[in-house]
């Protein structure tokens, strides 16, 4: 193979535990730090890592010679450190010129980049590595949809009595938004939110999705008929406006009262912002990991809803701030597989401080997502 | 790309050079390659110093061919032995070239079976067509339907077989009427939007419950990836229950082929196979006096087909594949067929391990 340049090298990556909430189970698997040592690289892993989603340190140690059970300080101190969620205290971990590998949201998080800019640090943020195309290289929305149309169909296996009966008419899903997660929905929904639940399901009537646009969900006569005829209602839209909700409390009355409302948005409420953030779907208390079902009579409905916004009309809800994390090893097996080609192409390229935005295909991606690209925060 | 008029598209200039990158040693471009898109011999000189130009038969015998659509089954024979070739060849659906590929020593890799672990299509314009194909659709569906422009209509009712990769994009592209521009235009002006159905194949084999949706609908679209191509999703007869002004649109672009047994069939019968050059077919077409008789065409309605959708936009096209074809490039030029590891660290050379034809056919029942 030729090559334009004589490449760096970098030669060790630390992989952190995550230590946010008890609910944030997810961590970097075995199976990457292993592959990593498979390229030649030192795995310096924190001690701990992976425990929530049942690994031990012996089986990180027990994929490579290379891997070695580190305390926190050690596994900070490397070349290239990768932790999905962004370690904002611990920063100063980190040496000079390292690369930090994580979910950094520049765009929307100005301090924390110029933290790292203050620190030396160099860094690629996860969510913002996209092709020549725009499209995100590392994401995980299909999860989003899956798992939140799983928790959504369980939730209205129990509500709707006649769900397990050949009498019923097809199940009857409203996903409001086709973008991106919308799309997903789409197929999840058909599946009733799991692949083997569909299996289970075959000798029934299915399930009939039907995607209504911007064009539609501001028609009120429309949305109140529409919403009569729901099963299941799912929130998956991308508001131009989010100080306006796109179903008001008073609507969700149409809802049959064995319906579901599934929250894909997870948009917060935000009212003392100028302007305002409301949820889509107006009077939907806003989930965790740690709860995501509400039934109507929970009494935690109003505990992240905000004095003044109407909650009458209730169903039952779903709703997650990180639907993947609800599955968090299938979640970080997609994320491993992502990352792998790029984490081999920025270990070649030396660090983050390298790469070049006229590189080859991964490595003009990493450059877009890298801090050299978004200089114009400072 | 020796096919029909209308098919414009070859790799771009930036291809070339990525191919230049990762160890090329001579690119050999037919003479006009990429002046379908208006793209000329210096523009391509300019992007590799090992561009040379040379007839169909000189590229055909490289050790390494890539031509989107693959090969007519009639110009195999030329290709030398040995010779890698990486093209579209859906091996699913197109059983005879499978069986005359496998019978030489050619070593064909199928773009469209470059999958990643969990299945996913690593080289795919699947937005493309959907979005391709629907503003096609939509444009006809103007003309058909007389109150597609009258504030006082219902919302337009569209409904998706099939809800894979190509269903999903289309859905998204119907409800925005195939054309973001459509959309705004038809937003500012208060009319109603478009109510989009996905319906999979637990739902499409109702025949009583099909028929009543098929009778309120206005754009019908076939996005089925169909396990079992040798039957239709929708018969002809059911078509007669559509709304006269109804459009069917043809995604998933199976053809007819009765040279197999059972023989492979459209998802929905009686709509003609288009291509670049036509693929809008009005109820008196020639098109479909044409097709094999044992195919029911009594009932017809405005369709749609198109053998390759993304084509009819071919310099985005082309970005799109060329970019999803780099990082498979240093791999394919650096590594024999034969030594392409399955369970390799690249995510890219296992992708490659699995489309690779002959341990396809290892785990197929071709």
């Amino acid at each position: 193979m030729t090559s334009r340049h004589e490449e760096q090298r970098a030669t060790t990556l630390g992989l952190p535990a995550m230590g946010q909430e008890p609910e944030e189970r997810r961590d970097f698997l075995p199976s990457l730090a292993s592959r990593a040592a498979d390229l030649g690289i030192d795995v310096f892993v924190e001690s701990g890592l992976g425990s929530r989603m049942g690994y031990s340190n012996h089986d990180y140690r027990d994929a490579s010679k290379r891997v070695r059970i580190v305390d926190r300080d050690e596994a900070f101190a490397q070349d290239v450190v990768l932790i999905l969620r962004s370690p904002d205290d611990r920063f100063e971990l980190m040496h000079p010129g390292a690369t930090l590998v994580s979910m950094l949201h520049f765009p929307t998080r100005i301090q924390r980049y110029r933290r790292l800019k203050e620190l030396g640090i160099e860094a690629v943020s996860l969510d913002l590595i996209v092709d020549d195309n725009h499209r995100r290289l590392v994401e995980n929305m299909e999860s989003v949809a899956w798992n939140g149309l799983e928790a959504a169909f369980e939730a209205l296996a129990r509500t709707y009595p006649g769900f397990k009966t050949h009498e019923r008419e097809p199940v009857r899903v409203t996903i409001m938004g086709a973008g991106m997660v919308g799309k997903h929905a789409v197929e999840a929904a058909t599946k009733y939110g799991r692949v083997d639940r569909a299996r289970r399901m075959a000798g029934f009537p299915g399930v009939e999705v039907t995607v209504v646009g911007r064009g539609l969900t501001s028609n009120e006569p429309y949305m109140r008929r529409r919403l009569g005829v729901t099963d299941l209602l799912v929130d998956a839209a991308y508001r131009s406006e989010a100080s306006k909700p796109l179903i008001y409390n008073e609507w969700v009355g149409d809802l049959p009262q064995h319906a579901v409302i599934c929250d894909l948005s997870v948009d917060p409420y935000l009212l003392e912002d100028s302007p305002p953030t409301v949820r889509g779907i107006e009077g939907i208390p806003q989930g965790s990991l740690g709860q995501y079902l509400f039934y109507p009579d929970d009494p935690n409905w109003r505990v992240t809803i905000p004095h003044g916004v109407p909650t009458l009309n209730r169903r039952t809800t779903v709703s997650c701030y990180s639907w993947p994390g609800i599955h968090p090893r299938a979640c970080m097996q997609r994320y491993e597989e992502q990352l792998l080609p790029l984490l081999v192409r920025l270990f070649r390229t030396g660090g983050a401080g390298f790469l070049r935005p006229d590189g080859g295909y991964l490595e003009r991606a990493l450059h877009r997502a890298s801090s050299a690209a978004w200089v114009s925060l400072l | 790309m020796h096919r029909e008029a209308g098919e414009k598209r070859d790799f771009l200039p930036d291809f070339v050079a990525a191919l230049d990158a990762v160890g090329a040693e001579e690119i050999v471009l037919e003479r006009g390659y990429g002046s379908g898109m208006g793209i000329d011999e210096p523009a391509y000189l300019a992007a590799s110093p090992k561009v040379v130009y040379g007839d169909f038969d000189a590229c055909l015998s490289q050790k390494l061919v890539i031509q989107i659509r693959c090969l007519h089954e009639e110009d195999f024979d030329r290709l030398r032995a040995g010779t890698i070739l990486l093209s579209m060849m859906h091996y699913t659906t197109r059983p005879e070239r499978v069986r005359k590929l496998a019978g030489l020593d050619i070593r064909a890799i199928s773009m469209d079976g470059l999958i990643d672990d969990t299945g996913r299509r690593l080289v795919e314009n699947l937005a493309a067509v959907a979005d391709n194909g629907l503003q096609a659709a939509f444009r006809e569906l103007a003309k058909s339907y007389q109150g597609f422009d009258d504030p006082g209509r219902p919302p337009l009712r569209v409904v998706v077989l099939g809800a894979g990769a190509v269903g999903a994009h289309a859905v998204r592209a119907a409800s925005r009427y195939g054309d973001p521009a459509l959309r705004d235009e038809m937003a500012a002006r208060g009319m109603k939007g478009v109510e989009v159905r996905a319906i999979d194949y637990d739902l499409s084999g109702h025949e009583s419950y099909m028929r009543s949706l098929l009778a309120e609908t206005d754009l019908l679209v076939d996005a089925t990836q169909r396990p079992d191509s040798t039957t239709h999703v929708i018969p002809n007869h059911w078509l007669a229950d559509t709304p006269e002004h109804a459009v069917l649109l043809d995604l998933s672009v199976d053809p007819y082929d009765f040279s197999v047994t059972p023989p492979i069939v459209k998802g929905i019968e009686g709509i003609p196979q288009g291509s670049l050059d036509q693929f809008v077919f009005y109820p008196d077409d020639d098109a479909y006096g044409v097709l094999d008789p044992r195919v029911s065409t009594e009932h017809r309605r405005v369709a749609l087909s198109c053998y390759s959708w993304p084509g009819r936009h071919p310099r985005e096209c082309m970005e799109i594949y060329g970019a999803q074809l780099e990082p498979f490039l240093e791999v394919l030029l650096n590594k024999p067929p034969d030594d392409l590891d399955a369970h390799s660290t690249s995510l890219h050379e296992r992708a490659l391990a699995r489309a690779e034809l002959s341990r396809w056919l290892e785990g197929s029942a071709l």
